[in-house]
């Protein structure tokens, strides 16, 4: 049997609609027609002054997926920007934790002054902190190497690691921590039984927040890296900005939305998974 | 003071009428300031400049679709790219009286038969500059690509190297190198080439398309595959900030790619008249000049030599010789397929 609708529902539900219409119109829009474009000119043909062929003159293929599939190259360079997405990530949460935990438990009217040290590097544009790198870095005769770029990536990503960690961190009730003192537990395993589970949630948000804008990075190892340092971003941006081959670089850019979002739905089973286990 | 007047400037020119303003999508360190507040002042408008490095950097640009451009300043190949696909406003002769000052052997080019789209502005020639204090202590050679490409050589050079971050000029270096044309596309040179640049490239810190001119100043880079002009500016910063070493730049005796850069008017100019004012303004002689005196280019406007310094004038790599000119070639543009190939030889020149 239907329940009968009051009155009240209808605006109700009309101003749902009115609340999450611009956010999906801005996603359609912005993120689904694009992609579909971008899915669409893989499998067209480069344009004799870059872009596209004309549809009828070079028609519909397979070309640029056979083009990166018949050599191991392009498999190899997914391979190593995932690794310097993992490595940066993990290096981010190992600065990050200890950071966030010490903001979240120092003094409520010190916490807002700290969050904003942590976001003022944003307050200069990223080419100049990178630039900066090179300063640091040339002296060091650690410039133009993988660990300048893995320095630059972790440097500029940690922000983004240290504030969902702190938002999650702060909301934990102390209360929790008193009563496993109280029954014993030492300071080790109240972080291991405690802490560190209740912020797996930020841990994963940080996570996330840092490892997808790695893994498209293109101006870091451009400026810091050496002669081996390729990362797929930069190969992607290659194709559009040095080579005009868009439908190769379509092919690159769907392959690596592909990957991001086999992580994303990883990371997205694993928290649903968490938070099941009773 | 330099920056306080510049600063002065942008306010007034702020508070002054905001809609004469020329676009100009040019090279970077390709106008010199002194220039550029030259032209302002005298024309009563405000020139707004972007910057690339590559010309398939500005192509890919405006193959995306940016528009808003009156002026860019393509290479010889990438002009006729533009004209074949009609992105170019024809040149109104009558509103460039002084194209005449032009030295003929530049007029004409294959790339613009006519002029009827291009005033040529500068030229340089993708050479190596080098540290010629160090050069001379490890007792190397200064005028042959074998300085990037030998083994023999590179040991002593080695993390103290950099190449240009592009593919078609690096390739190119590699081809003269090879005894090969700079125009060949047969893909077993290319392959041989690559052999070459993979043999050298362990020993090279990085591919930089514009760091090393800071690189050389300072002295972290011994030797740079790069343009003219650029050599020219890292030799200038390094004498003004008084090194204890300095900088040299020569066209290696293989031959190398010569690269004749254009004005031209980009068929979306919002507007063309401040465009041809600015390209007339830059045909008169003293001002034809600066982009020698200032900026270490060679230069096509007769009407310029009177007014460029002596040992501007004097530079080999700036002005070559008529037997340089020889050994000195053009880059073509590819064909997408060739294109597409160049490009996975480039990532294996990357990755491997």
């Amino acid at each position: 049997m239907r329940a009968p609708t009051s009155p009240a529902r209808a605006p109700e539900r009309l101003t749902r609609w009115l609340v999450t219409l611009p956010p999906t119109l801005f996603l359609v829009v912005f993120f689904l027609v694009p992609a579909v474009i971008m899915a669409a000119a893989s499998f067209r043909q480069p344009g004799e002054f870059g872009g596209l062929a004309p549809l009828a003159q070079g028609g519909l293929g397979l070309e640029a997926y056979r083009f990166v599939f018949e050599d191991v190259i392009y498999a190899w360079i997914l391979a190593k920007s995932f690794a310097v997405a993992g490595l940066t990530t993990a290096l981010c949460l190992l600065l990050a934790y200890p950071l966030a935990l010490l903001i979240a438990r120092s003094p409520r009217r010190r916490r807002n002054l700290l969050v904003l040290l942590v976001i003022l590097p944003f307050a200069s544009n990223l080419l100049i902190r990178v630039y900066a790198w090179i300063i640091i870095l040339g002296p060091l005769n650690l410039l133009y190497s993988p660990v300048a770029v893995i320095a630059g990536m972790v440097y500029v990503h940690l922000p983004f690691m240290i504030l969902p960690l702190y938002t999650n961190l702060e909301k934990h009730d102390p209360a929790l921590l008193e009563a496993a003192q109280d029954l014993g537990a030492g300071t080790w395993t109240r972080f291991r039984r405690v802490t560190l589970p209740l912020s797996l949630p930020g841990i994963l948000s940080g996570s996330a927040l840092v490892f997808i804008p790695v893994l498209g990075m293109f101006a870091i190892p451009e400026l810091l890296g050496g002669t081996g340092d390729l990362l797929i971003g930069n190969l992607i941006k290659e194709q559009f900005l040095d080579n005009r081959d868009w439908p190769l670089g379509a092919t690159l850019s769907l392959l690596l939305t592909v990957a991001v979002l086999a992580v994303a739905a990883i990371t997205a089973g694993f928290a649903r998974r968490r938070k099941e286990a009773p | 003071m330099k920056t306080l007047v510049a600063a002065l400037f942008l306010a007034f020119s702020l508070l002054a009428r905001a809609e004469d303003v020329l676009h100009l999508y040019i090279w970077n360190n390709y106008i010199s300031d002194a220039t550029a507040a030259r032209f302002e002042a005298w024309c009563g408008c405000r020139l707004k400049q972007d910057y690339y490095s590559d010309n398939e950097e500005m192509l890919a640009k405006l193959e995306a679709g940016a528009v808003g451009y009156d002026l860019l300043v393509p290479t010889g190949n990438a002009v006729q790219t533009l004209i074949r696909k009609g992105e170019l406003k024809p040149l109104d002769p009558s509103r460039l009286p002084h194209f005449a000052n032009i030295d003929p052997a530049y007029l004409t080019p294959w790339y613009d038969p006519g002029n009827r789209y291009s005033v040529p502005y500068a030229y340089t020639v993708t050479l190596i500059g080098y540290n010629a204090t160090r050069l001379q202590e490890l007792g190397l050679p200064t005028d042959t690509w074998a300085l990037i490409f030998e083994p023999r050589y590179l040991e002593k050079l080695k993390g103290r190297v950099t190449v240009l971050n592009s593919a078609r000029e690096l390739m190119a270096a590699a081809m003269r190198y090879l005894g090969h044309s700079v125009q060949d596309t047969d893909p077993k040179k290319w392959q041989a080439a690559r052999d070459l640049i993979l043999r050298a490239k362990p020993y090279w810190a990085t591919f930089s398309n514009s760091t090393y001119i800071k690189d050389l100043a300072i002295g972290n880079i011994w030797v740079a595959h790069g343009y003219s002009n650029d050599m020219f500016r890292a030799r200038e910063d390094a004498k003004d900030a008084r090194r204890p070493f300095a900088i040299g730049f020569a066209i290696p005796k293989e031959g190398a790619v010569l690269a004749v850069d254009n004005f031209v008017i980009h068929k979306s100019s919002p507007r063309p008249d401040l465009a041809h004012r600015f390209m007339d303004f830059m045909l008169q002689g003293e001002n034809a000049a600066d982009v020698s005196n200032l900026i270490g280019a060679g230069n096509p406007n007769a009407a310029a030599r009177p007014h460029i310094r002596p040992e501007v004038a004097r530079e080999a790599a700036i002005f070559p010789t008529a037997a340089d000119l020889k050994r000195l070639e053009m880059l073509r543009d590819l064909e997408p397929k060739e294109r597409r190939l160049l490009s996975r030889l480039w990532t294996e020149i990357k990755v491997k």
